[in-house]
């Protein structure tokens, strides 16, 4: 049966199909062209620093990225189910500032002689309760996300303060030194936290029916709410998971500092900037994890990059800067010509 | 027919009932927080601490909220107001050192941080980002110049002795018996009130804030406006930084920040206290006052200091809520 | 073979829908005033009206998205107060809407299986290898079509689409299936291969609501229609006892016939000229010329060109080639600045998205595109602005507490009447209404006819783009038909009736013509 022929679109709809057609050709450019990028910034630096692509240095660049991949996926999560609207879609701000509490938590039950099991159940616990706030001011008062999850950002942070008087707590017990430990081949523990991590929300966001869910309600609402989704729930629960991977990277953060440290919120930058970048290197150009671990990995790649040649590292804020501009301008743009 | 609009009829009193519920429940809130502290702290209630609130904590928040109202106005936000300042602070104080007058020091702190301005308008208006993301770029950037121009992030202090007199007038002196940074404030807080609501920018403004489509529609180059009004922006914040810097006499990078969230929640309780629920500079003044008021008692009492935040942040996320469920309610969904 | 089993009758009910006196009103707007529509059980049941006359609100109303004010719902012979979404679903009714609700970022099993996604047994991951199968399969079965599995629904065209939205209506083993105009955007072999589909599933026991303009459509699949006209239902038979013609008659007829209050002007200089204006995809080679004191009205359905035609003329959308000449100069319109420099207004058909702004004043409304007329050295002279919005109010007879009113306060035709007032105050020349009456009420309706036959005796050249047909031949001077992308036909509007503009629009007059 000939069907492709006889349904194969003529006149007008025709016109319209090379339009698109040009559109895709601008999308796969920013997408191999983020990654051609990618792959000059490694060959670069592994040609200028000969240390940079051995073993010990890549696991390093994993474990080292291991705090902000952890928060940028639970931000990518928000991302999702918010859509790609930042100011009136998905957007957590309080992200870091929930994993200085949550790191806080931790490190103070510790010096009150807590075992690990009470200070990693109550850091979890902290960081769904952060999420748990942001999901009743988003879904259920209606602030927009960027509004209330500053807001809660700002207490948050607040809090910390209170509870560590800004100070270090230091924190030491056998997991967190196991966590900041290495393997016998020098890969960091964190690095295969990181890549567990991964795996297993990859597993639920892009291969079960909740993450589907969770693009459709983010992506047309309206076509979710049409296929009779739960909206509110499922938004609301994107951003207590978001929550959650606050608390997880409170507590990967003690291991790694050990103890809880001032100066979290340095972080919520980096994060944003990770998680939206990621969206360049999908297929579809929409946020998806193994998209934001790619650009986590681009980041703290650069960053090691630049520590190995002196450079000082406070370029990178900057470069990270110039990427957002250069990525949201490049989508911004695109989308235009497609419309 | 008579029933629908009934019942239409009814849903606006609702709303206008909750709006003035909310805004009288502020003022309430206001007085309810003022007598809290009266009560527990003896100093809060005396003219030296009030006197010490409006010098010290208002003026330069007050100019910040203010510059971050018209970006609110206008539909967008502005998170690199800090930004702004910041470079206006350096610019001026290289300048200075460099042995220059103040007054050309002083203009081109102000053209720095009207250039600031000018690369966010770049972004929103030539090229359409989304101004959250635009201003969230120019911050990350504008910290990373900072630290570069500064060995890293190394404060740059004005010699004690060599601050000239006129720049120490600006940080200490007073004007017609007010100090010279609330004097400032209360000009900048005049001029932009009139500028709201008796000039053609002030009105186009406001109107692309409520329904860019239609400014469009009515034949008006909105992306025009977008962008004189981030430039706008970026030059009040400016003024902030100078009178920051006179102050203190030194130029600490991105020292600027510190007033973001405040300065959106000042605007943000102005705009819930408007009657019609717009951003307006007498509204963010009665924020940016709120704020202080609270601070300061915060900082009076036995507290912890860094309850200062907590205290502060709740107060924020509580009029974010209450605003956001009004309009939800006013809206009659 | 059928590919999905569907449900079988559970109880033996003739009449699958029955909704009796439906009353349903919007801020002062009386939508439905008693419609009643009856479906019997495996019938194509044809659902025909002029735009405003209460189709989508009825079908609104049995999606359950919106709640009547009053009337009987009966499905399957059980009464209801009111439907949910998710009622309505549980019942069986699915819909094909206009706008197709689909992801456009999911491929095409993704979208299809949204909601109800297939899982690896034992496992809680999406089963997509299942999911492509079962969409290849049902694609081809009933349509004939082969996508790509990786196809994005993005990149699919809009015919394409349309059919992965009836198939997950399908797959829902639906009862009842709701088509509001399917066909608008298709092309005439497309449409073929629906009505053989629609055709089957009747066969197969779905009862069908198909909602379209096209009345030789109507004529050709359904098995029994009805008619809306004003909110209620006018007629209701099946189709061998009438015809195409009988049906537009029926549609058009109006309660008040005195309505349109056309003043006799002469007319003088040419205002606006258009030669050969091409944008292809949208409209092809069309000219034509405005003069003083005109009122041209132009008709076709969506997506016939006419409504971008408007849009050109107001700079929101570019000619690939032709020329724009006003008022005797070449005009490059790029943009609505441009359009407003030279003395083009447009009162657009969403009005609340780009015609007013609800939650500004009606001053601040009226005077928006004028504000350089009020304005010395950048500050308002609130005086004059006053005077002119206040004389503007009385002149249109707005009413409003005041001029300081939100327009969020005001009826549609209120409304309607401050996005005219605004280009008024500008001393507009060239006037273009885009559906200038919908939703607007019948006593404000007669109040912006006679203001459009004052705005051409004053001088000005006016379009007007309606499909309420009555209407714009009640008062235009001429009417232009646009079908698929070119003007088909000119009436003068004295000899023009609606049934004849109709017929030219839906293309259904001498023989099917199809651009293609």
């Amino acid at each position: 049966m000939s069907a492709e022929a006889e349904f194969a679109p003529s006149g007008f709809s025709s016109v319209e199909r090379s339009g698109r057609s040009a559109g895709n050709i601008a999308a796969a450019a920013l997408r191999f062209g983020s990654l051609i990028a990618f792959a000059a910034i490694l060959i670069v630096f592994s040609i200028t620093a000969p240390y940079f692509l051995s073993v010990g240095n890549i696991g390093n660049v994993l474990g080292q990225s291991a705090i902000s991949g952890v928060l940028a996926i639970g931000l990518t999560i928000v991302l999702i189910a918010g859509g790609s609207n930042v100011v009136t879609g998905g957007i957590d701000l309080s992200l870091a500032a929930n994993m200085g509490l949550s790191a806080a938590v931790y490190a103070s039950l510790t010096q009150l002689g807590y075992g690990d099991a009470v200070a990693i159940a109550a850091s979890i616990l902290t960081g769904s309760l952060i999420g748990l706030v942001n999901a009743i001011a988003v879904v259920y008062a209606g602030i927009v996300p960027l509004l209330a999850t500053l807001a809660v950002m700002n207490i948050v942070a607040g809090l910390e303060l209170v509870l560590t008087g800004n100070t270090v707590i230091p924190a030491s017990t056998p997991i967190l030194s196991a966590l900041s430990a290495s393997d016998p081949f020098g890969i960091p523990v964190l690095a295969y936290v990181l890549i567990d991590f991964t795996v297993l929300a990859t597993a639920v966001v892009q291969y079960t029916p909740l993450g589907l869910r969770l693009y459709a309600i983010g992506e047309f609402p309206d076509a979710a709410r049409a296929a009779g989704l739960p909206l509110r729930r499922l938004l609301a629960g994107a951003f207590i998971a978001s929550g959650v991977c606050g608390g997880l990277a409170g507590i990967l953060s003690v291991s790694y500092l050990s103890g809880s440290t001032t100066g979290s919120g340095e972080m919520l930058l980096p994060v944003v900037v990770t998680a939206l970048l990621g969206s360049v290197f999908p297929r579809r150009l929409v946020p998806t994890i193994t998209g934001t671990l790619l650009s986590a990995l681009l980041v703290g790649f650069l960053s090691n990059g630049f520590q190995l040649l002196n450079i000082s590292s406070t370029l990178v804020s900057g470069i990270q800067g110039l990427l957002i501009l250069i990525v949201v301008s490049a989508t911004t743009l695109l989308r235009r010509q497609e419309a | 027919m008579s029933l629908t609009t009934t019942k239409a009829a009814n849903a606006g009193l609702h709303g206008v009932v909750a709006a003035s519920l909310l805004r009288y429940g502020l003022i309430l809130a206001l007085i309810v927080v003022f007598a809290i502290f009266s009560a527990i702290t003896p100093t809060f209630l005396t003219l030296t601490n009030l006197q010490s609130v409006l010098v010290n904590n208002f003026p330069l928040l007050a100019i910040i909220s203010i510059a971050m109202t018209f970006a609110v106005a206008s539909g967008g936000i502005d998170l690199s107001v800090g930004t702004a300042m910041d470079f206006a602070s350096f610019a001026f104080v290289s300048l200075v050192l460099a042995g220059q007058p103040v007054a050309i020091a002083a203009l081109a702190g102000l053209a720095a941080g009207a250039l600031v301005g000018a690369f966010n308008a770049l972004l929103i208006s030539v090229i359409g980002v989304s101004p959250f993301l635009a201003t969230l770029g120019t911050l990350f950037i504008g910290r990373s110049v900072q630290q570069l121009l500064t060995n890293g992030g190394n404060p740059v202090y004005l010699p004690p002795n060599g601050v000239p007199e006129v720049f120490r007038f600006l940080g200490h002196g007073t004007l017609a018996g007010f100090p010279v940074p609330l004097a400032i404030a209360i000009i900048i807080a005049v001029a932009t009130a009139v500028m709201f609501v008796h000039t053609r920018f002030g009105r186009i403004t406001l109107s692309i804030g409520i329904q860019p489509s239609v400014v469009r529609y009515s034949g008006i180059a909105a992306p025009a406006y977008i962008a004189a009004t981030f430039v706008l922006v970026g030059l009040i914040a400016a003024v902030g930084g100078l009178i920051l810097t006179a102050t203190v006499t030194v130029y600490i990078p991105s020292s600027g920040n510190a007033f973001l969230l405040n300065a959106i929640g000042a605007t943000f309780i102005g705009t819930t206290l408007s009657p019609l629920g717009r951003p307006n500079v007498g509204g963010t003044i009665l924020g940016v006052l709120l704020l202080s008021i609270v601070a300061n008692g915060l900082l009076l009492t036995d507290l912890n200091f860094y309850w200062q935040q907590v205290g502060t942040g709740t107060l924020i996320f509580a009029v974010l809520a209450l605003s956001f469920i009004n309009r939800k309610a006013g809206s009659g969904a | 073979m059928t590919v999905i089993p569907l449900k079988q009758p559970s109880t033996l009910q003739q009449d699958v829908i029955r909704l009796e006196g439906i009353v349903k009103g919007f801020g002062g707007a009386q939508a439905l005033a008693g419609a009643s529509l009856v479906v019997r059980r495996g019938t194509i049941h044809g659902l025909v009206g002029q735009n405003g006359a209460g189709k989508s609100t009825l079908i609104k109303l049995l999606a359950g998205l919106h709640q009547p004010d009053g009337g009987r719902i009966e499905i399957e012979g059980q009464a209801f107060d009111r439907l949910t979404p998710h009622l309505a679903e549980e019942l069986g009714i699915h819909f094909i809407h206009q706008d197709r609700l689909l992801v456009p970022t999911f491929t095409v099993g993704e979208a299809l299986f949204l909601g109800r996604e297939p899982r690896i047994a034992g496992t809680p991951f999406l089963d997509r290898r299942l999911m492509q199968r079962r969409a290849a399969e049902i694609l081809n079965d009933y349509f004939g079509v082969r996508l790509p599995n990786t196809a994005l629904i993005g990149d699919l065209s809009t015919a394409e689409k349309q059919i992965v939205q009836i198939t997950r209506a399908l797959l829902n083993q639906p009862k009842v299936l709701v088509f509001d105009e399917p066909t608008a955007a298709l092309v005439r072999r497309e449409a073929d291969i629906l009505f053989r589909l629609i055709r089957r599933l009747r066969d197969e026991g779905v009862t069908i609501i198909y909602i379209s303009h096209y009345l030789n459509e109507i004529e050709q699949l359904c098995d029994h229609v009805t008619v809306l006209r004003n909110g209620q239902d006018v007629a209701s038979s099946p189709i061998s006892e009438t015809s195409a013609a009988a049906i537009a008659r029926l549609m058009v007829e109006r309660d008040i016939q005195d309505m349109f209050p056309k003043p006799v002007v002469a007319l003088g200089d040419e205002i606006l000229k258009v030669e050969q204006l091409s944008a292809p995809g949208k409209y092809e080679d069309v000219s034509f010329t405005l003069r003083r004191g005109e009122v041209l009205g132009l008709t076709g359905l969506l997506g016939s060109g006419a409504k971008e035609l408007v849009r050109t003329l107001f700079g929101l959308e570019k000619p690939a080639s032709g020329r724009i000449d006003i008022g005797g100069r070449p005009a490059h319109l790029s943009n609505p600045t441009q359009a407003t420099g030279r003395n083009v207004a447009l009162v657009p058909e969403d009005r609340r998205r780009h015609g007013i702004a609800l939650d500004l004043s009606v001053k601040e409304n009226t005077s928006l595109s004028s504000l350089d007329r009020f304005t010395r050295f950048g500050f308002l002279d609130r005086k004059s602005e006053q005077r002119e919005v206040d004389a503007l109010i009385a002149r249109l007879q707005v009413k409003a507490s005041g001029r300081d009113a939100l327009l969020r306060t005001l009826s549609g035709g209120n409304q309607q009447k401050v996005a005219i007032a605004k280009w008024l105050s500008r001393h507009s020349e060239v006037y273009l209404l885009d559906e200038p009456t919908v939703g607007v009420d019948i006593g404000s309706k007669v109040e912006i006819y006679t203001l459009i036959g004052e705005l051409a005796a004053r001088g000005a050249g006016v379009i007007v783009l309606s499909s309420d047909l009555p209407e714009l031949i009640g008062i235009t001077d001429r009417i232009l038909v646009f079908f698929r992308g070119r003007v088909v036909r000119e009436f003068a509007s004295s000899e023009a009736t609606a049934d004849r503009v109709l017929a030219e629009s839906t293309g259904s007059p001498e023989g099917q013509r199809h651009v293609g």
